[in-house]
């Protein structure tokens, strides 16, 4: 995996390394590169030198997310002539992480090595590198063994551990390990490595031992991979850039799994390497919607996870009220010393009626009424706040305002960033602010709880109300956002109700949220393809011509994948088949830039510009709701969903495919199969039916 | 009395509490002062709640000093970060510790909120 440009990295849920191309860490204060557990960064240096010269790889298997192996020679890539000795370095991750070390002599003359690994760890918490942070207020110590070298770092009861040890006798002291070995020509010589991090107790206890207990050990994990793909539906196409996608999305999201350590050892999606491998509320939420269809299994964790750490009381540093679902859990000393405010942060208006939009939409494809029941407080709980804490200045809305001045949020919406919310002069509103894709996501929810309360809450009188509710929010909202001259819906409301005019991509998700009337639909969709938001790849966040707007913009001008799926579905959902293609086309066509896996963002720029979409400098990758957009792009083309204990089939597919089979769909159905393919003489069906398949 | 034989008395008082509904389970609460330790053991039956001074067995211990407990009872502790801390050690179901957790107060506003914005 070399995302960052000019790494390697290797995965297991929260845990993972990222490394140069010959597998040596030299980590500096402020990049994210190093072996990182639990948020904190175990190993920021690992350099293995070869009678002092260091490695050059020659190549690099990454084809497994847990494990890399570098084929390696001496020397660097300029000087290096000849090669006699060649080694292999293969690194699994898991729990812990090992280096299997392979040294060959092709040589004719016997030889004896001094083979030397350099080790140190900064145990630099991710928000120290993300703020170069360097002055640590806690004490590094260091203890040499004769089978291990532990580097340790303490600050009161807080204490992290790394422990290396060798299969094969080794010479350690304070900062590496060395040995010696003699090899005859045409011999090898192997040792493996292993590092175990520990985050311990002062009682001795190791905080991560349930990780390593119920991690699969080293020789499950490529079987657990392969269940993970087989249990997957089954993708025909013709579209070999579709397959690959779709293939790499879902060993991504099996890379990302993480349990985390209250859920009992149930996986739920990390949102993204390297910043953000750990539960995000609105990320995981996303991501279980954008794969339904094909891995259903991770929504049922992340709905009881959030559920369990769902906000109980008031606290202003979290950010946390009665019934909110949580923004971002972590567990770094910088959490754990309440320097940031993540344990958890609350700082989100979207991920509480995103809980319940999953909740119903889980319902929908799995019959699972037990897990609707059983939620039931929760998600009345999520409901309860958008009326009572989210209505900041008692208008009908979601609002948002930071309580934590100090390392709270300021956008707490998906565009998180701190100008990512401005007038299309570039001023930036006041406070408190309501987006308009978060009025569309509670919206939603109401209408969907509306159902939920009918149908398994025995809660006929809730189900009126929510609904009323609903109708009176998509009246407001109809009112207060539209702008009329222009055509489109308001980014969203300043503090004192003025219209934030911008267009943005925000529009899209109103129609997946379905508050749009369809009168307003064609002019809405208008403005996503047209050539200020449409960049030929996908719709940009911000649309050129908007003071703002820069084409590597995090929030101000790139193209998010995730955000293009669900516009994908919105325009779909109001009958707009052809526009929401032509973001499948694009969204697709640009994974085949990145090696099959969309990046988290990418340049805005025009594509009869660059002809290639163009790297975002910093985007995460893989990013959970990059990897779910395919999976949401399929569903979109295929037109399935579910109709009572059916899965309804009513394809749309773009010039660029001419067939997409979807087989083994699982779902309250069993599983079933969806076809689609061109044949131009026949009119489409304008609905499916069961088994699922249909044409175009 | 101490805030935390003040927080198990009122919750012993109680008897019934709502968010551990869905709660079934033992925990028990090792105080540590010194060389005396103080428990306090949570029956906790969908919402019953018995509390007693026992120390039998339990499936989740929570093991915490004496100033911890009482930082926790005013409100003053942040569980999870506690628990990364290593001042707060919790043996067997953290999720149930968590959901526990939520019955302890919420941080007086004062002392936990940052400056007013001054709107």
């Amino acid at each position: 995996m070399k995302d960052i440009a000019g790494t390697v990295s290797c995965i297991d849920g929260s845990t993972f390394i990222v490394s140069d191309t010959s597998g040596d860490v030299e980590a500096s204060a402020a990049t994210p590169v190093g072996l990182f557990a639990a948020d904190t960064r175990f190993l920021s240096r690992w350099v293995l030198t070869v009678n002092g010269e260091r490695l050059t790889a020659l190549s690099v298997d990454d084809s497994q997310y847990y494990e890399v192996a570098f084929f390696v020679v001496p020397g660097g890539q300029v000087d290096y002539v000849q090669a006699d000795m060649s080694a292999i370095r293969r690194r699994r991750i898991g729990a812990d992480m090992t280096e299997l070390l392979t040294i060959f002599n092709y040589g004719e003359e016997e030889v004896e090595l001094d083979v030397r690994w350099e080790v140190a760890a900064d145990f630099a918490d991710i928000f120290d590198i993300k703020f170069d942070i360097r002055d640590k207020a806690g004490s590094h110590y260091t203890h040499v063994g004769p089978e291990e070298l532990r580097l340790g770092y303490r600050r009161g009861t807080f204490r992290r551990e790394a422990s290396v040890s060798a299969s094969e006798p080794a010479t350690f002291d304070p900062t590496g390990l060395r040995f010696t070995p003699r090899l005859r020509p045409g011999e090898r010589w192997s040792t493996e490595l292993r590092v175990v991090m520990r985050a311990l107790r002062p009682d001795g206890v190791d905080l991560r031992a349930p990780v390593r207990a119920r991690r699969p050990d080293e020789d499950t994990l490529p079987e657990s991979v392969r269940a993970w793909l087989a249990a997957a539906p089954t993708l025909d196409t013709e579209n070999g850039a579709l397959r690959e996608v779709y293939h790499r999305s879902l060993v991504d999201l099996a890379a990302l799994r993480f349990a985390p350590l209250s859920l009992g050892g149930a996986s739920v999606p990390a949102a993204g390497l390297p910043w953000f491998m750990t539960l995000f509320g609105r990320d995981s939420l996303l991501t279980c919607l954008q794969t339904l269809p094909v891995t259903p299994s991770l929504a049922t964790p992340t709905l009881r996870i959030l559920a369990s750490l769902q906000g109980a009381r008031t606290d202003h540093v979290l950010e946390e009220d009665p019934g909110r679902i949580l923004h971002e859990l972590r567990y770094g000393e910088s959490a754990a010393f309440e320097e940031q405010p993540h344990s958890p942060y609350y700082g989100t208006v979207d991920a509480s009626p995103l809980f319940v939009v999953l909740l119903d939409e889980y319902e929908r494809w799995s019959g699972d009424a037990a897990l609707v029941r059983e939620l039931e407080p929760e998600a009345r709980a999520a409901l309860a706040w958008i009326d009572e804490y989210a209505d900041l200045t008692s208008t009908g809305y979601v609002w948002y305002e930071r309580r934590n001045q100090v390392t709270g949020l300021e956008n707490q919406c998906w565009k998180d960033s701190w100008d990512s919310i401005s007038y299309a002069d570039g001023r930036l509103p006041g406070f408190p602010r309501a987006t308009c894709e978060v009025q569309g996501y509670a919206y939603d929810a109401k209408i969907r709880a509306a159902r939920l309360a009918r149908t398994f809450w025995d809660d006929p009188a809730y189900a009126d109300r929510l609904e009323r509710e609903a109708a009176a929010l998509y009246e407001r909202f109809n009112r207060d956002f539209w702008l009329d001259d222009r055509g489109y819906y308001a980014l969203a409301l300043d503090h004192d109700g003025t219209p934030v005019d911008s267009l943005t991509s925000n529009i899209g998700h109103l129609l997946w949220s379905g508050i749009v009337p369809p009168e307003r639909a064609g002019r809405v969709a208008a403005h996503l393809m047209g050539p200020a938001l449409f960049s030929g790849w996908g719709v940009r966040t911000l649309a050129e011509g908007q003071r703002r707007y820069n084409p590597l913009g995090y929030h101000n001008g790139t193209v998010w994948p995730f955000d293009n799926s669900f516009i994908a579905w919105g325009l779909r959902r109001y009958g707009f088949a052809a526009e929401a293609g032509r973001i499948a086309e694009g969204i697709i066509d640009a994974a085949t830039y990145f090696q099959g896996r969309l990046p988290e963002a990418f340049g805005g720029f025009d594509r009869h510009v660059t002809r290639y979409p163009v790297r975002y400098p910093t985007a995460g990758s893989p990013q959970a709701w990059s990897s779910g957009a395919c999976p949401l792009l399929i569903r979109t083309m295929l037109g399935i969903d579910p109709h009572e204990d059916h899965l309804a089939v009513n394809p749309a597919l773009p010039p660029a495919f001419d067939r997409i089979a979807l087989l083994d769909i699982p779902g309250r159905w069993g599983r079933v199969d969806a076809f689609a393919r061109h044949r131009p003489s026949q009119p489409a069906p304008d609905d499916g039916h069961h088994p699922a398949s249909s044409v175009e | 009395m101490t805030a935390t034989g003040a927080f198990f008395e009122q919750l012993a008082a109680v008897g019934h509490e709502p968010r551990l509904c869905k709660v079934h389970g033992r925990v028990r609460f090792d105080i540590r002062d010194g060389d005396q330790v103080e428990r306090w053991l949570l029956d906790i039956d969908h919402g019953r709640l018995r509390i007693t001074r026992d120390d039998g067995p339990a499936g989740t211990v929570i093991t915490v000093s004496a100033e911890v407990a009482e930082a926790m009872s005013r409100g003053e502790m942040n569980g999870l970060a506690g628990i990364a801390r290593g001042e707060i050690q919790v043996d067997g179901d953290l999720g149930l510790a968590l959901r526990v957790g939520r019955l302890f107060p919420a941080p007086p506003d004062s002392r936990r909120a940052l400056p007013d914005r001054g709107r």
